[in-house]
């Protein structure tokens, strides 16, 4: 175990050291997917195995390392996503000294996320923490440096250190209060632990990219490198999302209710938020970004589940809703992966990644394009796929809320429900569009009439991940007992074998005869169906040839939902007509949804905030006088405060 | 396996397989006697389910495989959801399940396929009804999961059969929540099954047509297997409407006799309602139906005061 643990860790740094020699950069990447798949394998044998490795959680500051169930899990998930980035990036990274650059920043962006799950300190935790926000920030930078790209550098540094304040007072706290690893430290309701929970969801969230700490996430995870996006999506939000289970299910004893209220507020917002406006983003990897906001509010909203039925004392639902937690963000990681790396296959292949500039990549890379298809239908929660799985499990969670919850924290649970349910529907709606406009219908630029497939390994990259999309949602049961063990309060015991979901008081989730049912009718279809005699012909539009300007766009497939969310959304349209003679010479229009959090929420505050700075400078006017007429006036101040009794 | 749940099974099976044309039948005529017609008879859609498997299909040019699976994927999903609502509260286990939720992942499915073939064939007429029918699915779903979900607290679980059960006797009279679970659940209805006032059925006007967009493009044995996909679908949320909304008996031969007599008084409902209210404002019907959802959320309100 030891052994593997440190060949993995050599491999990784091995690599990194190498890929940043000149002309060793695939063989570098390649030793960091060995490296990383090693500390999976670690990972999956403590999951599995159950017997930990390494030191136990402790409050001392004294740097410890460990590995228990929960960590086994997230390493694993960090494999699975990290092995096919890595081989996918030995191929796309180029071999400039910013790729090299960028190759051996990954390998320290590796490690810090490894670090992060196995510190078992506060002060080891931090460390990596901070490790983990600066390197993709040096990341981003060394491929581009505009000034745009400075500009959001800046928004994500600013915003997850300000935010990240609150894992700084958790973990403190906690150390303080002997809490770490230790659930019956803290006392049930006191004010501590009310403050822990409050900054731990502030800190964690605002690195999950929960609505409304999230402005950052939409900016800079799209232009990151597509295989640090792949990490950055996929696996730095879950380990986000690691740090709030860890905090909130494990040390934190039983939170008080409105613990688990805020976190089905805060997931419902995400979820729906997230989705609604990842249907506005004209940009794939931009959408992409805005969608893990919402995978991420519905790992919220089951942790919010789990939180409120622990607190009423359905301790078996809690622990499926804790499962249902951590399958959706395994699940995520893997297809969000999948579709961040399709997305950089696409923009190598085309050059641009405009949703309405692209079209006919299914024919053109049927190996890439299908993959990313796969990882399309399992975001968009179709059955059969891993999205699927462990969104049913968050509805059954949720669901669970109201039946044992009382009527007011059953009421939220109802709502959140109804959110869960709506934003799947809108997954749908979301990601129909964005397999239309980028994998179906014909070729929108000359670029993609003439795309061809990528280089093997980045091909290979995009059908493994794919696979485990089909995979996990074929046999989700093989591994959820393991994921509901990880609750504290879960009875350890060898738990049944089954590839679905069977669950108590469900009509269960049988997935493996989903797949068989449906595709054994669609392939019995097929047979019925015949040999076809079809005709071909061209595509109906009431006689007109269908030329490139009608074809339909982003806009106008979202346009219904955009029309019935008006009020909510405030979209902004300009139509601008230029006559001249009484003649139409030029119509132009523009209509744009703005995002309400950024322009009502953050704004306000910056604007504020630069105001006060500008008041602030003017004191500062640099000249020696100034500031001893300060001194003098303060030394007059205090003097008076003392003779009329204030002070002393 | 007793003799009642391999009668149940056969009753869920055959039903959902072969005589949901049929309900799609009686409705129309029913409608056509409403509005002085003669009508064509309940049998007509069995007439165009045959005219339409002699035809020969066509092939859109520039198509994908997506095009060409996409009827049939429709058609899978129908009928894996056949095998999941049981027609009463026996039901054999049929290698899906009976979950309620897992339901509403089978009719996504379905949309998916039909909305995905609209972009690989281009067609305008197609995408426009492929965005309208996804965006109204979005308040559809939430009245969908909530109402089930109020069903499946008064029942204690969510598995159908059990809340079939747990539904029966004087429980839709008796249980307010179960009430407003209703009203959202016929909403669910109409736009599922594509009626008025949501869809017209009987129109293929662009700028009325939701459903019979995205199917434009398909012929012969494709779009036979699309509209048995239609009938399937009305199978399906009628039964679901009958054997839970709807006052039923707790025995089960009880219930298989009088599902027949349910489900056809719930078509002349739907052919009353077709010829008494007109189709809607497209922009209006998420408004409607969100208003269902907001009434199922009152029902489990209201079951929550109930139980506290």
């Amino acid at each position: 175990m030891t052994a593997l643990i440190v060949a993995g860790l050599a491999g990784i740094v091995l690599g990194g050291v190498l890929s940043s020699l000149p002309d060793r950069i695939a063989a570098g990447l390649w030793l960091q997917a060995a490296g990383a798949l090693a500390l999976g394998l670690a990972g999956a044998r403590v999951l599995y195995g159950g017997d930990d490795w390494g030191a136990p959680f402790t409050s001392e500051l004294t740097p410890q390392a460990g590995i228990d169930g929960m960590t086994g899990f997230f390493l694993a998930m960090l494999a699975l996503v990290a092995c096919p980035a890595l081989v996918f990036a030995s191929a796309y990274l180029p071999r400039t000294r910013a790729g090299r650059i960028t190759a051996a920043l990954g390998a320290a962006f590796l490690l810090a996320l490894i670090g992060v799950l196995c510190a078992r300190d506060a002060l080891s935790f931090l460390f990596f923490w901070e490790l983990m926000t600066l390197v993709p920030a040096a990341i981003i930078l060394t491929g581009t440096s505009t000034e745009a790209a400075r500009h959001t550098v800046f928004t994500y540094v600013a915003i997850t250190h300000l935010g990240g304040a609150g894992t700084w007072i958790a973990l403190l706290l906690l150390a303080h209060e002997g809490a770490i690893g230790d659930a019956t430290a803290l006392s049930e309701g006191s004010g501590v632990q009310a403050v822990i929970a409050v900054a731990a969801i502030i800190g964690f969230g605002t690195k999950a990219g929960l609505m409304p700490m999230h402005v950052w996430l939409p900016r800079a995870h799209p232009i990151a490198p597509a295989s640090i996006s792949a990490l950055m999506s996929g696996v730095m939000v879950a380990v986000a999302a690691y740090g709030l289970i860890r905090v909130l299910v494990d040390w934190l004893g039983p939170p008080p209710s409105w613990v688990g209220a805020v976190m089905l507020v805060l997931g419902g917002l995400s979820a729906l938020g997230g989705i609604t406006y990842a249907l506005f983003q004209r940009d794939l990897k931009r959408l992409l970004a805005y969608s893990t906001v919402e995978h991420l509010g519905v790992v919220a909203l089951a942790l919010g589940a789990c939180l409120l039925l622990r607190r009423h004392g359905a301790d078996e639902w809690a622990s499926f809703a804790l499962g249902a937690a951590l399958l959706h963000t395994l699940n995520h990681a893997t297809f969000k992966a999948l579709l961040f790396l399709g997305a950089g296959t696409f923009e190598r292949a085309t050059g641009a990644l405009e949703l309405d500039r692209l079209g006919g990549l299914l024919r053109r890379m049927p190996w890439s394009g299908g993959a990313f298809l796969v990882g399309a239908l399992a975001i968009a929660g179709m059955p059969l796929l891993n999205g699927f799985a462990s969104e049913w499990l968050t509805l059954q969670a949720l669901l669970r809320v109201p039946a044992y919850a009382g009527v007011w924290d059953g009421t939220l649970g109802a709502l959140a429900l109804a959110a869960l349910a709506g934003t799947m529907a809108l997954a749908v709606l979301c990601f129909v569009k964005v397999i239309g406009l980028v994998l179906l219908g014909p070729p929108r630029r000359s670029a993609c009439a003439e795309a061809v497939e990528p280089p093997a390994p980045m091909r290979w990259a995009l059908v493994a991940l794919a696979g485990a999309c089909v995979v996990l949602g074929a046999v989700p049961g093989l591994l959820l007992p393991r994921l509901t063990g990880l609750a504290p309060w879960a009875d350890p015991g060898e738990p049944p074998v089954r590839p679905g979901l069977d669950l108590p008081g469900t009509g269960n989730l049988p997935t493996l005869g989903f797949l068989v049912v449906v595709c054994g009718l669609t392939g019995l279809l097929w047979l019925a169906r015949g040999s076809r005699r079809a005709a071909v012909s061209p595509t109906w539009a009431s006689g007109q040839l269908v030329e490139p300007q009608l074809l339909w766009t982003s806009a106008g497939f979202s346009k219904p939902l955009r029309l019935v969310l008006e009020a909510v959304l405030r979209p902004q349209r300009e139509i601008e007509t230029t006559t001249s003679g009484g003649v139409v010479q030029e119509v132009s229009y523009a209509g744009r949804v703005p995002h309400l959090i950024d322009d009502r929420l953050y704004r306000p505050v910056t604007s504020g905030a630069l105001l006060a700075a500008s008041w602030a400078r003017r004191l500062q006017s640099g000249r020696l006088g100034t500031y001893v007429l300060y001194l003098i006036g303060l030394v007059v101040a205090l003097l008076l405060a003392v003779r009329i009794g204030a002070i002393g | 396996m007793t003799s009642q749940s391999v009668t149940a099974g056969a009753a869920q099976v055959v039903g959902g397989v072969a005589l949901s044309p049929l309900l799609v039948g009686l409705t129309q005529q029913a409608k056509a006697r409403l509005q002085g017609r003669r009508g064509a008879g309940p049998l007509q859609p069995y007439r165009e389910l045959r005219r339409l498997w002699g035809k020969s299909g066509v092939d859109v040019e520039g198509t994908t495989l997506v095009y060409r699976l996409a009827p049939l994927l429709v058609a899978a999903a129908m009928g894996a959801a056949i095998l999941l609502v049981p027609a009463s509260s026996a039901a054999p286990g049929l290698g899906v399940g009976h979950d309620a939720l897992a339901l509403a992942g089978l009719l996504a499915l379905a949309r998916l396929a039909v909305c995905a073939a609209a972009w690989d064939t281009s067609n305008g007429f197609a995408l426009q009804g492929a965005s309208r029918d996804l965006t109204l699915s979005v308040f559809v779903e939430a009245a969908l999961v909530l109402s089930l979900a109020v069903a499946a607290l008064v029942a204690g679980t969510t598995n159908l059969p059990g809340v079939v059960a747990g539904t029966a006797g004087g429980h839709p009279w008796t249980t307010p929540a179960l009430g407003l679970a209703a009203v959202a659940f016929a909403l669910v209805v109409i736009a599922e099954t594509g009626r008025q006032p949501v869809d017209n059925p009987d129109t293929h006007l662009e700028l009325t047509m939701i459903h019979e967009g995205p199917i434009l493009e398909f012929a012969g044995r494709d779009q036979a297997f699309l509209q048995w996909a239609l009938a399937a679908r009305h199978w399906l949320v009628l039964v679901l409407a009958a054997s839970i909304f709807l006052p039923h008996p707790h025995g089960i031969w009880w219930q298989l006799a009088l599902l027949p007599v349910s489900l056809v008084l719930l078509c002349l409902a739907l052919a009353v309602t077709e010829t008494l209210v007109a189709k809607m404002r497209i922009l209006l019907v998420p408004r409607l139906i969100g208003v269902g959802a907001a009434v199922a959320l009152l029902g489990i309100v209201t079951w929550l005061v109930d139980a506290a």
